[in-house]
Formats: C-alpha cells, sequence, structure tokens
C-alpha cells in the first residue's frame, strides 16, 4: 500500500489483490473499530477498550482504510454530539420556551436566578462534554500517529491531521447547534448580558461615586455610603484592590467565562451581538437618563466619562480575558478617537488601549452621540423655547452634530415641530416671533454660517407673511424696550432692541477692524481659518461671508423691505408722539438713532422730522406762553388758564395720514385754542395753527356731591361729559348735535362714562332714541349696578380700535383699491395678463400719489384676495376678469 | 391674435390712417407735461368707474392705448364688446389721437378697416377733451349713427330696421377670444 490510499476509491485494482485473509482481517478489525469506537465515546474510559481501538485503528490504516476511520469516527462522534450534547444543553433551556421577546422582562415568570445558573451549568456541561470528545479524537489522532511511526518514521503531516481533524469537529459542533437552536436562545442570551451588565454597571457606578467621595482613610467598605467632604488624593492602585473590585472581575471573569464557552460552540457572532446589543441598550438608558429634560447643563461630559468608566472598562476587561486585546496592542496608534486628548487614565491600567478596544470606543461614542442628538432633536423646540437658560444643551447638540453629521435630520425634525407647535392660528404673531429670534440665536451657535437656519426659517417667515399684525408686532418689538406686550412668555422687545444696541457695536467694531485688517498677517491668520461651507449650503446664496447671520436683517427678511418696516415704524411712532404730553422724547430719539444706523438715514428722514416737530413744540409752547403770561385773560367763569393747554405742533406733510373726526368742544376750550392759534400766528407769521380737534388727551377732575374723580381722556370724551355740565339730561340725538358727531359715534363712545358709573343710559321716548343722565352721587351709581372701580385710568378700553393715525393696513388698503381699478382696467383692456406684467404694467403707470412700491409678492397676495372675492379668475398663472 | 390684426391692418391702411406714433418718445421740449397729462387721464379715466368704457396703456409706451368701449343698454349693440386702439401724438392734448376699432364694428359711421367718422376727432377737436370724453363720445356714437355722412352706406341702409340690424351686429360681432 502507498500514500495514494486515501484516493483507492478509484483504484478497484486493488481490490483484486486482497486476499481472503485479509478480508477477514478488515472486517474484524473494522467491527472491532465499530464497538471500540462506541465505547469510547460513551464515555466508558477504559484502559482496554482504549487499547483495543488504538489496535483497530492500525489494522485498518494497514489496509489502506484510514479515511474510513475517519469518517466513521466523526460519523459517531457527530451523532453522539447530537445525542448527548446538543439535545441535552438545549433541554436546559426548554423551560424557558415561552420567553420570546426582550421587552419588559420584568414580566417574565422565570426566576432570574435560575435562568443565571441554568445558562452556566448547560455551558459547563456542554463545554466538559465537548472536551471529553475532543480527547477522543485526539487520541484517534494519536492512533494514527503511532501507526505512521510505525510505518514510515514520517511525522510531518501529524499537525495537518490533528489541525483538519479538530476543524472538522468544530464545524460539526457548531453545525449541529446551529440546526437544532431553539428560538428563545438568542433571547435568553440577549437577556442574560442585559442582566449582567446592568448588575456591572451599578456596581461600577457606586465604585465611580466613591472613586468621587473616597478619601484615603475611607477605605473600610462599612463607611463606603459616607461622604467625606474633604475628598483627598486617592491612590488608585490601592483602592481598586479592595474587594468589591475583585468582585466586579469575577463578575467579568463569569461573563467572559461564558462568552468563551459560546464562542467554543461556534456561537461568536450571537454572542457578540448579544453582549454589544446590551451594552448599547445600557447606554441609551444611560443617555436618557443622564440628559432628559433638563437642558440647563451640558450631560455631554459626563455621558463621556460614563463610557469611560463603565462599558469600556468592562470591554477592556472582557478582551483580556479573552485574550484578544494582547495581539492587537501595538497596531492602535492608527485609529485616534475624537476624544484622544481625553487621558486614558479613566481606565485605570491600560496604558495603550487595544485596536478592538479603540473601535469600540469609536462605536461607543457615536452612539451616544447619535442618541443624545435624538433626543435633543426630538426636544428641540422646547429647548429653543427657554433657549438663553438652554444653551449648555444646544452647545451639546452642536457638538453631537458635529461628529454625526446628521444636520438635515435636525432641519427636517424642527420644521415639522414648528409646523405642528408653533405655525398654528392660535400662536400669536409675537409667540411666533419671539420664538424666531430664539430660534435664530439658537442655530446660530449650532452653525454659525446659517445654512440650516435658512432652512428652518423659511417656513416661519412664509407663515408670518401671511399675518397681517406681523408687521405692526416686529415694530414694537424694536422699539419698545420696556416690552410693551403683556405676554406671559419672555419679553420679545427687550431682545430686539439689545440686537439693536449690539449691531451698533459691532458695526463700530468692523470700522475699527478695517484698520487693523492691513495686517497681512491678520489676513494671513482670517485666510487660514477658511472652512468650506457646508454641503448643503445652497450655492446661489453666496458664500458664508455674506451669509452673516444677522437677526434684524432676518427679521427685516420677513416683512420683504425695509421701506414697509419703516412706514409702520413710522406710524407708531405718530401714534405714540399724539399721545404724549410731556414732549419727553429721549427714549424715541435713542431708538430712532439706531433704526439710522441700521436702516439709512434717508429712509428715516420722515420720523426725524416728526421727532423735530415735537422738539419744536415745546419750545413754541413755551414761547407763547411767555407772551401772555400778563393776564390779558377775557372775563367769564369758565375761562380757562392758557397754562393749562400744551400744544403738539406737526408738520402734517411728513406725518402719517391723520384722522381727524370734527368735533365741538366746549366753547371756553375752543376760544382757547384759537386764541393759541392766533398767537402762534404772531410769532410764527405766516405760518397758522390748524386744530385736529379730536386728538390729544384731555385731564379731567370731576367734581360730584360727594366725590371727586379724576380722568384722562380723549378730547371727544371729555366735550361729552362737558355737556352734562349745564344739562343733566340729554337724548342722544340732541347730545350728538351739540358735540357734532354721528349718534352711532356718540353712543359708542359714551359707553366708556356709561363704564365708569357716571352716566347712566335709559330708553327715551322714541325707540332709536336713548337718554343719557349724569349720577349725582355715589348712591345713585351703586343703586344702578354700574362699579366704578378706578380712580384714573388711562382712555377708554374700546379707545384701542379708533386710533389717531389711520393704521398702516387701512392705508394700504385704500391704497390697493386704487391698484383695483389699474388692475380691472388693464385687464379689460388686454384680456388677460401675467402676474409679472401686471406688476411691471401698475409700476410704470401708477404714478398716484403714494406711487406703486408694492412687491411681486405683496401684489400676488392682493390679486389672490381679488381671485377669492370673485372678481378675477387665475387660470395657467394668468389673470383675467371674473365674467 | 389681436397684435397681428393690429399691425396688418396698420400696413394697409397707411394712406388713410397715418402710422401710428413711433414707440420711442418724443424728444420735444414738453414731452414731460404730455406725459404727465396722459397720466392724469389715466388716474382720472381708472378712477372714474364709468361703466362700459376703459382703456389702458400698452405695456411699454404711454403714447398707444388700448381701449374697450361696451354697447349700451336699449341699443342694438346692447351686449356688444368692441376694441379700440388710441394713438396720441407727440402734442397732445392739442391735436386729437387716432383712434381706431379694432374688431369689426358693423356702424354707419365705421368703416370696415375700423376708421371712425366722428366730429370730435378730427376738426371739432379741443384741448378740453380727453380719453374719458373721447370713449364716451364714441360709445354713444354707437347707439346714435349719423346716417347723413355714412362710411359704411350698408349699415346706413340697415340702421332703419333695427331687428335685423341687430341680427348682422350679432352676427359680426365676436367675443374676445380671451
Amino acid at each position: 500500500m502507498d500514500q495514494s490510499t486515501t484516493s483507492s476509491f478509484c483504484n478497484l485494482g486493488i481490490l483484486d489483490s486482497l486476499s481472503n485473509d485479509s478480508i477477514c482481517e478488515i472486517l474484524r478489525s473494522y467491527n472491532g473499530f465499530c464497538a471500540a469506537t462506541q465505547t469510547l465515546l460513551a464515555a466508558v474510559d477504559d484502559l482496554s477498550a482504549r487499547r483495543d481501538f488504538v489496535a483497530h485503528v492500525h489494522s485498518l490504516c494497514k489496509h489502506g482504510l484510514d479515511s474510513l476511520v475517519r469518517d466513521h469516527f466523526l460519523r459517531v462522534l457527530e451523532e453522539t454530539f447530537e445525542r448527548n450534547g446538543a439535545s441535552r444543553f438545549w433541554r436546559h433551556f426548554e423551560p424557558y420556551s415561552n420567553v420570546t421577546g426582550l421587552n419588559k422582562n420584568d414580566d417574565l415568570e422565570i426566576d432570574e436566578d435560575e435562568i443565571l445558573s441554568v445558562l452556566h451549568s448547560a455551558l459547563e456541561e456542554i463545554y466538559l462534554e465537548k472536551g471529553y470528545q475532543e480527547k477522543c479524537l485526539l487520541m484517534l489522532v494519536h492512533a494514527f500517529q503511532s501507526y505512521k511511526k510505525q510505518v514510515s518514521r514520517d511525522t510531518r503531516d501529524l499537525d495537518a491531521e490533528r489541525n483538519h481533524l479538530t476543524t472538522k469537529y468544530q464545524w460539526i459542533v457548531s453545525s449541529v447547534l446551529t440546526a437544532t437552536l431553539p428560538r428563545n436562545f438568542r433571547v435568553i442570551l440577549h437577556w442574560y448580558f442585559k442582566r449582567t451588565l446592568e448588575e456591572l454597571s451599578t456596581r461600577m457606578d457606586e465604585e465611580l461615586q466613591d472613586h468621587e467621595s473616597q478619601s484615603k482613610d475611607g477605605m473600610d467598605l462599612d463607611e463606603k455610603g459616607k461622604i467625606c467632604n474633604k475628598v483627598g488624593e486617592m491612590d488608585v492602585d490601592e483602592c481598586y484592590n479592595d474587594s468589591r473590585y475583585s468582585e466586579n472581575n469575577k463578575l467579568v471573569n463569569s461573563i467572559g467565562k461564558v462568552v468563551l464557552h459560546l464562542r467554543s460552540l461556534g456561537f461568536t457572532s450571537m454572542a457578540e451581538d448579544a453582549y454589544a446589543s446590551a451594552i448599547f441598550l445600557l447606554l441609551k438608558a444611560k443617555v436618557y437618563d443622564l440628559a432628559g429634560d433638563d437642558f440647563r447643563s451640558s450631560v455631554l461630559q459626563s455621558i463621556q466619562s460614563w463610557i469611560q468608566a463603565v462599558p469600556l472598562k468592562f470591554l477592556h476587561a472582557l478582551l483580556v480575558y479573552l485574550g484578544d486585546s494582547v495581539s492587537y496592542e501595538s497596531s492602535s496608534s492608527g485609529l485616534k478617537s475624537p476624544l484622544a486628548s481625553q487621558p486614558s487614565s479613566f481606565c485605570p491600567g491600560i496604558d495603550s488601549p487595544s485596536e478592538g478596544l479603540v473601535r469600540w470606543k469609536l462605536r461607543l461614542e457615536y452612539f451616544a452621540y447619535e442618541t443624545l442628538q435624538d433626543l435633543r432633536i426630538s426636544k428641540l423646540f422646547e429647548i429653543i423655547v427657554d433657549y438663553p437658560e438652554s444653551s449648555p444643551a444646544i452647545e451639546d447638540l452642536k457638538l453631537c452634530l458635529e461628529y454625526t453629521g446628521q444636520h438635515s435630520k435636525l432641519v427636517d425634525s424642527f420644521i415639522s415641530s414648528l409646523r405642528y407647535r408653533l405655525l398654528t392660528a392660535g400662536a400669536s404673531t409675537n409667540d411666533i416671533l419671539h420664538q424666531y429670534v430664539s430660534t435664530i440665536k439658537a442655530l446660530r451657535t449650532i452653525d454659525p454660517a446659517g445654512v440650516f437656519l435658512e432652512a428652518v426659517g423659511e417656513p416661519i417667515r412664509d407663515y408670518l407673511r401671511g399675518r397681517r399684525d406681523t408687521i405692526k408686532c416686529i415694530v414694537t418689538m424694536l422699539t419698545d424696550g420696556t416690552g410693551g406686550n403683556s405676554s406671559a412668555s419672555g419679553n420679545p422687545g427687550d431682545s430686539l432692541l439689545e440686537e439693536l444696541n449690539r449691531d451698533e457695536e459691532i458695526q463700530e467694531d468692523v470700522g475699527i477692524d478695517d484698520d487693523f485688517n492691513t495686517d497681512d498677517r491678520q489676513a494671513w491668520i482670517n485666510a487660514a481659518r477658511w472652512q468650506p461651507d457646508p454641503v448643503e449650503a445652497d450655492p446661489l446664496k453666496g458664500s458664508r461671508n455674506q451669509r452673516k447671520v444677522d437677526i434684524l436683517g432676518m427679521i427685516v427678511g420677513i416683512i420683504g423691505s425695509k421701506d414697509q418696516l419703516v412706514h409702520e415704524y413710522r406710524t407708531m411712532l405718530a401714534e405714540k408722539l399724539l399721545n404724549k404730553s410731556d414732549y419727553d422724547i429721549d427714549s424715541e430719539i435713542r431708538t430712532l438713532e439706531l433704526l439710522k444706523i441700521h436702516f439709512g438715514e434717508s429712509s428715516l428722514q420722515k420720523c426725524e422730522i416728526m421727532l423735530n416737530d415735537l422738539l419744536g413744540s415745546k419750545r413754541t409752547n413755551t414761547n407763547i406762553k411767555a407772551t401772555i403770561s400778563q393776564p390779558s385773560q377775557t372775563s367769564g367763569e369758565n375761562a380757562i388758564s392758557m397754562d393749562t393747554i400744551s400744544a403738539t405742533i406737526i408738520s402734517s406733510n411728513f406725518w402719517p395720514p391723520i384722522q381727524d373726526e370734527p368735533v365741538n368742544l366746549p366753547e371756553s376750550v375752543d376760544q382757547l385754542l384759537t386764541e393759541y392759534a392766533t398767537r402762534f400766528h404772531e410769532t410764527k407769521t405766516p405760518r397758522k395753527l390748524q386744530w385736529k380737534k379730536s386728538l390729544g388727551t384731555v385731564k379731567l377732575e370731576l367734581q360730584f356731591d360727594d366725590r371727586i374723580m379724576q380722568f384722562t381722556v380723549a378730547p371727544v370724551h371729555a366735550s361729552i361729559i362737558m355737556q352734562f355740565q349745564d344739562q343733566k339730561s340729554w337724548t342722544s340725538k340732541n347730545l350728538a348735535a351739540a358735540i357734532g358727531i354721528p349718534v352711532d359715534a356718540l353712543s359708542r363712545r359714551i359707553h366708556f362714562w356709561i363704564s365708569k358709573g357716571i352716566i347712566s343710559e335709559s330708553a327715551g321716548v322714541d325707540t332709536s332714541d336713548h337718554v343719557y343722565t349724569i349720577m349725582e352721587s355715589m348712591a345713585e351709581t351703586s343703586k344702578n349696578g354700574a362699579g366704578s372701580s378706578g380712580i384714573q385710568e388711562l382712555l377708554g378700553g374700546d379707545e384701542e380700535e379708533e386710533r389717531s393715525v389711520s393704521s398702516v393696513e387701512n392705508q394700504l388698503l385704500k391704497e390697493m383699491t386704487v391698484y383695483e381699478k389699474f388692475i380691472m382696467g388693464m385687464l379689460t383692456n388686454f384680456g388677460s395678463m401675467a402676474l409679472d406684467r401686471i406688476h411691471n404694467t401698475l409700476k410704470m403707470f401708477c404714478i398716484a400719489d403714494p406711487p406703486y412700491d408694492k412687491s411681486l409678492q405683496q401684489l400676488q397676495s392682493f390679486l389672490s384676495g381679488l381671485v377669492s372675492e370673485e372678481k378675477l379668475e387665475l387660470r395657467d398663472g394668468m389673470y383675467f376678469l371674473k365674467k | 391674435m389681436a397684435n397681428v390684426n393690429v399691425h396688418s391692418e396698420a400696413a394697409q391702411d397707411n394712406n388713410i390712417a397715418p402710422s401710428k406714433q413711433p414707440l420711442s418718445l418724443p424728444k420735444t421740449v414738453d414731452s414731460q407735461s404730455v406725459l404727465r397729462r396722459l397720466q392724469s387721464e389715466l388716474m382720472a379715466l381708472m378712477m372714474s368707474g364709468d361703466s362700459g368704457i376703459s382703456a389702458f396703456p400698452e405695456e411699454d409706451n404711454i403714447f398707444c392705448w388700448k381701449g374697450t368701449i361696451t354697447g349700451s343698454k336699449d341699443t342694438v349693440f346692447e351686449g356688444t364688446e368692441y376694441k379700440l386702439s388710441l394713438s396720441f401724438p407727440n402734442d397732445y392734448p392739442f391735436k386729437a389721437p387716432k383712434v381706431k376699432f379694432e374688431s369689426t364694428c358693423f356702424h354707419p359711421n365705421v368703416d370696415v378697416h375700423g376708421n371712425i367718422c366722428l366730429d370730435i376727432l378730427q376738426d371739432k377737436w379741443s384741448s378740453a377733451y380727453d380719453v374719458r370724453t373721447i370713449l364716451l363720445s364714441i360709445q354713444s356714437l354707437l347707439g346714435e349713427p349719423n346716417i347723413s355722412s355714412p362710411l359704411n352706406p350698408q349699415a346706413a341702409q340697415l340702421w332703419s330696421n333695427q331687428e335685423e340690424y341687430r341680427k348682422m351686429v350679432e352676427k359680426l360681432h365676436k367675443l374676445p377670444s380671451a
């Protein structure tokens, strides 16, 4: 027989050369071999069986049947393993076959400790079984070996033979186990790792706390709960030698053993999956626990140190136990953790972390960052609501995003939460604006280039454009340093005025910068600092230098043009100035100066003139009063001294249109005003005063039989109440005629006095006529039930809508009716026109006062208004007249 | 479509109705005042709210206007709508604008090319007239033609038979395809 017997199947000629004897011998040996194998594997380990086994193997080998021997042995081995090993192993887990999911572990009706010990013992058992079988396998190998020694003294491929057989055996083991794998085993493993890791982490946490609180002397374990105030320096090596540490080691070791066993059974990836997912679950829980709903502190640091302290330490111990880390020790330098700057002393004893460990660290950190980022993004709306306080959370988010790069996730999620929570009819414009400003500020931190801000801001801007009071709110926010809005959510007014101030400073800085910027070195530093735009940047919007995040700019961007903002500001300023009685305009001057810096002098020229008017009025007023200090008073008991009036003299060309309604003032007052006007004409010839009698405020003191009341009211109100001085009771028609206002206006105005309990209303003879009577005494008032609470109250409640300056909306509406006629005219003659053409035609031909100055968007919204009024039709982008 | 018509007709009628104003603004001394006059006329016309008459400058030239007239109630032209073109001379309002029907109008004083025979557009012109009065005059001319000097004898003949005339008007009148 030669070496080629392994392929003897093909060499049929050999069969002829076999003698009867040899056939008998072969048969005998084979039977003996089979029996011996059976005995051997049945774990009856006696010497005779071994001897027989070896002898039979030898004799079979002599006949070149070693492959038969090998195959048979392996087959029997497989059968035995299947019977003894695998099925017995799985039987351990049968009681838990109902365990199918990992969630809600608490609901499982299994004893946790029991399953732990079951797993341990099952693994132990199968490991022993496997060990024994491996021993048998080795015996076979030895039999081959000794035979070969006898025959040819050739030991070359002995190791190869052994390796071959062992690998084959491993294959058999893992395939048998995988084939019979019950479904619940994965779950049990998962659960096991989760459970043990949780235990470990609690212990390590405690240790960590102790680590912080333990002083050198506090080594006694019984006192570990005590927190010593003085945190002394701690000798790490000594400290970790305490029994708890070894207990941890024990736990890690037992986990390691389980992993090792699982690996030897061919469950390497399953085990890895199980503990990896357990670690991630733990990490996720930790992140949620640490981060929670508290945005006022940064949690990234503590998450990082926790990763270092618990999972990494565990993994290190595990890897060391499994002996993996040794082989990689030198190759770690190539991989660098983003936390490389952190001293690795968090894991005592690891000088250069192994590659496996570094990889784990990267994985864990990425996961932690991503989890935290997702958590923060989902709460971004709330974070931004309490923005200045929540800046640590924003900082965290920024770091996370830098690491994970999932900015688009932020944009998408934030936009959807904006739509859902902010951009609804229920949110007040002030709140939306406040949130917008906070968003700008917060996102400026995350993304200084403003790319994502642009994306996020777009829906807010679009929405705000649809609100009528947006401009008004913005202007209030800009100008009202004291926060004129009463909404409870923060004080947006402050923030924008601040922004104006801040802007001023920046501009000053820029001025200084320019002088120094000529320095080449500075330029070089700037150039070196250049960074490319984020990939999401819209190349059409220019580079980041032009895209500076400028809150005011973005706010103005909502409105469309600064002219509109200035216009609204002018209206509000006029309103404010007209209601002033003391000429004190310091704060307005300051605001105007700030606005001028931002919007340019020329656009605010009218406003400046308005303020100047007020300053001029103050002077003129003093002058005029000086001329009449000598009593030249007209006789009469009702005569009022000139001192009591102060006029606001305005150059009406530069003021917004003023709503003036004629009102008859009491004669004495009227006289006084005329006299004032005459004096004005004398001092300021050729200029003349024209009174807007319905404007201004009147301070009143009403004297009744039993009380004195003070009010600050509009002239109309004052005129009304003055009429009751001589006549106790008026019908509404007569009273309206006396004051010179329409009846409906009167009944609206007089309501103020009725609500104060000073005048009572009763039905007159005519149903449309009412009778108003003055209430002379308190008793009468209370009898009528009209509660009067305020001694002094500023203007009536309905005064809100009756503003002295016609509101911007009304002005706009008036302008738009002119445009409507033009649009109708051009559509009548041209049939159909596109938006652009209407816009251009209006620009060209509508040169009324004020000329057409609307943006395309404004025109579009106006046109869609006409469409909804069924005056126009819109088809394929062309506007038609509705026939 | 309307524009094509304008051009072909203008080409045909060169002898009758001299060509329209050049598109560029004339550089006369008082072109500014002409502009202002036309602008204020436009404003007045727009704000007047007269029903049945309308006119508006073409896209980029305030000297060329398009007009629209609807037939007055209780005339044979009731419910019809006619397009006009108005072209103002550089010395407007001292000279009358050239006014033509752009759509076919079956009328004794309007010829097949749309030229109108109306005294105030010729010898009776005065600078006191404006776009609005011109349009109103043409509108009333529709209902009260001058049969004695017809540009369209067929129409003049048929005028006496109002029923037939109405049928003719309806047949020839095309609603604007817009």
